[in-house]
């Protein structure tokens, strides 16, 4: 027989039964909607992290020292900056302090204090102003008692642009002047917001104690557009453990923290993606169970076929073909639905951002519904095809 | 020239197993020829072993001994795929329940043997048409079976045999399940088909259908006691 002989038959089987064969697809409906809706939900929340994530700390290499007994803690010098200029990053320096400010009750806060040169954000995008300026890079080299905060210091310390406000670091209390307010971090990572206040760090080399001229505590590489994060982490590693040492470097990027999360939700997604297919499982359990069914509703059809000349081949096909159909249309039902339900849920919770259903997924869905056509529909086509025809003409 | 030679045909059904094992001896050494054009009517009562030997004739069962040639053919030993279509180009099935696939019209219920044997869809309808026409049913190609009367059902499970060109026409009760006008009519179909050349051999109990036979074959526990021609 010829096989769109054998696809026809096999369709009308199908729509001789309908509601029977709308009720066996429901268990696949079920599986593969389950598992392309789960897969995709891990996918999308992921995007939604790793986009997060290089907000916070985009196309950023940080550098820091690391601290190994018996040595000095690391500082990094003007050389050093300048043995990094060579790579294609822009390099923004670091000086931390810790000072104490006070709330409108008098209650101490910790304010987090950045050293930077000026002129943050065209240094580095990722530091977006809510209102007012930035000191300038001139501003800067004065050093100048200006502070940037972040929102949180901002209401903390119920100071806003333009007023003044108290930073105290040991004895010695500065009256800082407010020349702006950074905007806070959204989604994600609102619970990384904390009081901070970007102030020249030529002034804290003048003011605060402990502090050495010239010396950084950390260094930030913003990488050009263009060139690998990855690469600019490994070479600025190689260059500055020539100096120090390999072991007394910590070389961090937004990629290194990705790849651990990419793991991380892979895992998710294998695990969510397992759950799924439990119960396309069952659903495959009954398609068995309808096939079963049909063969022995048809032992009187399938003896007539046999002697009208169909081989044990032909009508082992057309079974099979009737299960993979069937497990096949209920695959791209089940995709549909968990497209329209994705859809759904991405325009409702903010927290998922955008609408990802990637072709790997549906094609990963499709595949296994039909997988599960041919593995659960073979015993049934076989119990078909192996029928005896005298008994299946006998059959009542 | 014989279409059908049947040689010390025998056929066994064992069940039970090991020490109660039971053998019964369905046929017991079958000699049968029909020559082309022949129309042959197999008789005995029930047990006789007449359907046997028309499972044996359709190929749906084999001899457990003795041979069998169809049509010039030695058909003892065809394996499933073989049988299979030796049935499908040489014998039409003619079954007293008719057997037509209820969802199916009767051109398509006749196109079906065609399918099988991979005639394309175009040039099976216009031979299935023909067939149906040759049965007098050319204004009924598109209705169901519930749709058609048990004479015509048969007529439509008749062309579907003829469809096939069949070496011989094997029909097993084809009466059985009508009332006499329509039997009579079938009959009439079968004799006519016979006058235009067609072996046809058919099973039955009823020697009134018998009658319309050219050749009559009694049997009984599994011999032939008689073999008349008249």
């Amino acid at each position: 027989m010829r096989f769109a002989d054998l696809f026809f038959t096999a369709i009308e089987a199908l729509f001789a039964h309908k509601l029977r064969t709308f009720l066996s697809l429901l268990g696949v409906i079920i599986g593969v909607f389950a598992v392309t809706a789960l897969i995709s939900l891990g996918e999308i929340a992921t995007y939604g992290i790793r986009r997060g994530l290089e907000q916070v700390a985009g196309r950023s290499v940080f550098i820091q020292g690391r601290f190994v007994p018996g040595k000095g803690p690391v500082r990094f010098s003007e050389a050093d900056r300048r043995l990094l200029a060579a790579l294609p990053a822009r390099v923004i320096p670091y000086v931390f302090a810790s000072a104490l400010g006070h709330d409108a009750r008098g209650k101490p806060v910790e304010v987090q204090v950045l050293g930077v040169p000026g002129d943050l954000p065209a240094l580095d995008p990722g530091t977006e102003l809510a209102e007012g300026r930035f000191f300038t890079r001139s501003e800067g080299k004065r050093g100048l008692p200006l502070a940037v905060l972040s929102q949180k210091a901002a209401s903390e310390l119920k100071a806003r642009t333009g007023e003044r406000v108290d930073l105290a670091f040991g004895p010695r209390r500065t009256r800082f002047f407010v020349v702006g307010v950074t905007k806070p971090l959204g989604g994600l990572f609102a619970g990384l917001n904390q009081p901070q206040a970007y102030v020249p760090y030529r002034w804290l080399w003048q003011h605060v104690p402990g502090l050495r001229r010239g010396r950084y505590h950390a260094l930030e590489l913003k990488v050009r557009p263009g060139v690998e994060v990855k690469l600019v982490a490994e070479r600025a590693k190689a260059l500055l453990a020539q100096r120090y040492g390999k072991d007394r470097i910590r070389v961090q990027s937004v990629e290194s923290f990705t790849r651990a999360l990419s793991q991380i939700t892979l895992m998710l997604q294998a695990l969510l993606g397992g759950i799924g297919a439990l119960s396309l499982l069952v659903g495959g359990i009954g398609i068995m169970n309808i096939m079963l069914v049909s063969v022995a509703e048809r032992t009187r059809e399938i003896g007539l076929r046999k002697a009208l000349g169909a081989t044990a081949a032909a009508i082992r096909t057309q079974f099979l073909l009737e299960a993979t159909l069937l497990t096949l249309t209920g695959g791209v039902l089940g995709v549909v639905l968990a497209a329209i339900v994705l859809y759904l849920v991405v325009a409702a919770v903010p927290f998922f951002e955008v609408f990802i259903l990637s072709p790997k997924t549906v094609l990963l869905a499709l595949g296994v519904s039909a997988l599960v056509g041919i593995f659960f529909g073979v015993w049934p086509a076989d119990q078909a095809a192996r029928l005896d025809p005298i008994e299946a003409l006998r059959y009542e | 020239m014989a279409v059908v030679e049947l040689e010390g045909v025998k056929k066994v059904y064992r069940s039970g197993s090991g020490r109660r094992t039971v053998e019964v001896e369905a046929l017991k050494g079958i000699a049968l020829a029909v020559e082309e054009g022949e129309f042959v009517a197999i008789m005995g009562p029930s047990g006789s072993g007449k359907s046997t030997l028309l499972h044996i004739l359709g190929l749906l069962d084999r001899p457990s001994a003795g041979s069998y040639r169809l049509a010039g053919q030695d058909v003892t030993a065809l394996d499933e795929a073989e049988a299979a279509r030796v049935r499908n180009r040489t014998i039409g099935f003619v079954f007293q329940a008719f057997f037509l696939l209820p969802r199916a019209t009767a051109l398509k219920n006749v196109e079906l043997p065609l399918a099988y044997r991979g005639v394309p869809p175009r040039l099976r309808r216009e031979q299935a048409r023909t067939a149906l026409a040759a049965v007098g049913l050319e204004d009924r190609l598109d209705h169901l079976p519930s749709e058609l009367s048990g004479g015509q059902k048969q007529r439509v499970a008749i062309a579907r045999a003829l469809v096939q060109e069949p070496a011989i026409l094997l029909a097993d009760e084809p009466t059985g399940n009508l009332d006499s006008e329509s039997g009579q009519e079938v009959m009439a179909l079968f004799e006519r088909l016979n006058a235009e050349g067609k072996t046809v051999i058919l099973v039955t109990h009823e020697p009134e259908i018998a009658a319309h036979a050219r050749r009559v074959i009694r049997m009984r526990d599994g011999e032939v006691v008689a073999d008349e021609v008249r």
